[in-house]
C-alpha cells in the first residue's frame, strides 16, 4: 500500500475513535446516558411517586450505567421508594454480593434516603427477606401502604397454600383505593424463553380478581412488556434492571408495548384514580409513557 | 354502577374460575389420600416435624438474625447454623424423611394431578431451571449461586403441606426437601417428575 493511502486510512481511523470517544465517553457511559432528562409525569403535589426496577443484580457496568439514569431523574421527579421485581442478587449470596450488586450500585439513591421494597426471585434465597435495605422485615410475602395506595410483595417462587390464604386475607381487608401487587414470575408474557406462567394465574389471577386488584408489576423476563388488560388488571414486566435478553419479546396479542434492546426503569406517579407511568432506558431514550385508571373505573367505562 | 355492584361480580367472577380450575386438582388430590394414604402423610409430616424441632432448638441456641440485618450477619448466621445442623444430623442419609411408601404416595399423587397439557407445563417448569451442578447430597447445602425451580402453585396445593421452615425444591426430575434458613438438603426423592 503506498504511503499517501495507508495515511488517509491512519486519519480515518483517529476521526473514527474520537467520534467513539465522544459517543462513548470515558467512564464508559453511553453517550446518550447524558441526554436530557424528560419527565412526562404529572408532578403534581401529594401524589404517590416511585421506581420499579427488576432483575438487576449482576453487578455488571449496564445495570450502574441504569442505576446512574434513575438518579438522574430522581433529581427532576423525586421518587420516595422503588419497588424491586426480584433476582435481586445473581450467582452468589455472600456480604460482598449484597455490596456489589445493590448497595454500590444505588448507593446514591441509598444515601437519599430512598426505600428499596424487595420481592424475591429465582435466583434469590429467602434469606434476603432479614437485609435491611429490602424492608421485608422478616418475611417473604407482606404487604405495605402509601396514602390510598397498597402494595402486596409475593413470593410467586412458592405460592403454597399458606401464602394463597395471606393474601387472601390481605386483600380482602384492605379499603385502599388501589392494590397493586408485586411479585417476580410474570402470569402473562410474551416471552419466548419463558413466556406466561400459566400455573401461577391459575392459582393467582382468581384472587386478584376478586378482591380488585388494579395493577400487577413483574420481572423474570429481561425486558419490558405492558400486557393487554388482563380481566381488568394491568401487568407490566419490567425485568432489565440489570440484565438484558436482547430480541427475546415475541410479541403477540397480549402486547400493549414491548422492548428488548436495552436495560429500563420505570417511573410511576400516582394521582388519584390515575396512575401514570413513563419508561426510560440505560441511554435516556424513552420507550412507553401513559396513564391507568382504577380497575373500578375500567369497569364503570365498560359498561356504560 | 354502584361499587358494591361491581365488586359483588368481581368476587363471582373470582369465586368460579377458581372453582372451575383448581377444583378439579384438588379433587384428584383428595381422592387419592385414602384413609391409609393419609397414615402415610401424617407420618411423613411427623418426620419433617422431627427435623423442625432439631433445627429450631439449634437456631434458638443461635443470636437472633435481626429484620433489619446487615449482609454480613445474614452470611454468618446461614454458615453457623449449617455448620450446626451437619453437625447434629451426621449421619443422616437419603430416604430417612422421604421412606418409601411417602415417595410412592408422592410419585402418584403428582401423576393423578397432571395429565396432558398441565404436565407438559409442569415439566417444562421444572426443566427449565439451569440446576446442572447441584450437587444432591443429603446434609450438603444447596448452592447459592445456583438458580431455584419455581414451585408451581398447583403442585404445591396437592404435595403434603410443609412447616414454613421447610421447602419441596425440584432438582431435575429428584425432588428435595429443603431448610429454608440454612439451604441445607434435608432429603431427597428420585423420579418425582412424570
Amino acid at each position: 500500500m503506498r504511503r499517501p493511502a495507508r495515511s488517509a486510512i491512519a486519519i480515518a481511523l483517529i476521526v473514527i475513535c474520537g467520534i467513539l470517544e465522544i459517543a462513548y465517553s470515558q467512564n464508559g457511559k453511553p453517550a446518550a446516558a447524558t441526554k436530557a432528562v424528560q419527565v412526562k409525569l404529572p408532578l403534581k403535589d401529594g401524589s404517590l411517586r416511585f421506581a420499579v426496577i427488576g432483575d438487576t443484580g449482576s453487578g455488571a457496568k449496564e445495570q450502574q450505567q441504569l442505576a446512574e439514569v434513575m438518579l438522574r431523574y430522581r433529581q427532576a421527579f423525586p421518587f420516595e421508594f422503588v419497588l424491586m421485581m426480584g433476582d435481586n442478587l445473581y450467582g452468589g449470596e455472600s456480604a460482598s454480593d449484597y455490596k456489589v450488586k445493590f448497595e454500590d450500585v444505588y448507593k446514591p439513591l441509598l444515601d437519599a434516603k430512598v426505600k428499596f421494597y424487595a420481592t424475591l426471585g429465582n435466583h434469590d434465597e429467602s434469606n434476603q427477606r432479614f437485609y435491611d435495605h429490602f424492608n421485608m422485615n422478616g418475611n417473604e410475602y407482606y404487604s405495605f401502604k402509601k396514602d390510598k395506595v397498597a402494595f402486596y410483595s409475593l413470593n410467586s417462587n412458592y405460592m403454597d397454600p399458606k401464602q394463597v390464604k395471606w393474601i387472601e386475607d390481605e386483600l380482602s381487608k384492605g379499603d385502599a383505593e388501589w392494590k397493586i401487587c408485586f411479585f417476580h414470575h410474570p402470569p402473562y408474557s410474551s416471552g419466548k424463553k419463558h413466556g406466561s406462567d400459566e400455573q401461577l394465574r391459575e392459582v393467582i389471577e382468581p384472587i386478584l380478581i376478586k378482591h380488585g386488584v388494579d395493577v400487577v408489576f413483574t420481572g423474570h423476563e429481561h425486558f419490558y412488556e405492558r400486557i393487554k388488560p388482563q380481566k381488568g388488571i394491568h401487568y407490566f414486566i419490567s425485568g432489565a434492571g440489570g440484565k438484558l435478553r436482547p430480541g427475546d419479546v415475541k410479541v403477540s396479542s397480549l402486547t400493549a408495548k414491548s422492548f428488548d434492546k436495552d436495560l429500563h426503569f420505570m417511573l410511576v406517579e400516582i394521582v388519584d384514580d390515575q396512575l401514570h407511568f413513563q419508561v426510560i432506558t440505560r441511554t435516556g431514550a424513552i420507550i412507553d409513557e401513559g396513564v391507568l385508571t382504577t380497575r373500578e373505573n375500567m369497569i364503570k367505562a365498560d359498561t356504560k | 354502577m354502584k361499587k358494591s355492584l361491581i365488586n359483588s361480580v368481581l368476587s363471582i367472577i373470582g369465586i368460579v374460575a377458581f372453582c372451575i380450575v383448581l377444583t378439579p386438582r384438588l379433587s384428584a388430590a383428595q381422592d387419592a389420600a385414602s384413609p391409609e394414604q393419609q397414615k402415610v402423610i401424617a407420618a411423613f409430616t411427623d418426620r419433617v416435624k422431627e427435623y423442625v424441632k432439631l433445627r429450631e432448638k439449634i437456631e434458638e441456641a443461635m443470636p437472633n438474625l435481626s429484620k433489619e440485618a446487615k449482609p454480613e450477619e445474614i452470611e454468618a448466621h446461614k454458615k453457623a447454623f449449617q455448620e450446626k445442623v451437619r453437625t447434629a444430623r451426621t449421619g443422616a442419609k437419603p430416604g430417612d424423611l422421604f421412606t418409601p411408601d411417602i415417595t410412592r404416595h408422592i410419585r402418584a399423587t403428582i401423576k393423578g394431578a397432571f395429565k396432558g397439557k398441565d404436565l407438559k407445563e409442569l415439566r417444562e417448569t421444572v426443566l427449565e431451571a439451569e440446576t446442572k451442578g447441584v450437587p444432591v447430597r443429603v446434609n450438603y447445602p444447596y448452592p447459592p449461586s445456583k438458580e431455584t425451580v419455581e414451585m408451581p402453585p398447583t403442585l404445591l396445593l396437592v404435595l403434603p403441606e410443609l412447616p414454613k421452615q421447610m421447602r419441596y425444591r425440584y432438582v431435575g426430575h429428584q425432588l428435595l426437601l429443603v431448610d429454608r434458613e440454612n439451604g441445607l438438603i434435608v432429603d431427597y426423592m428420585l423420579d418425582a417428575l412424570p
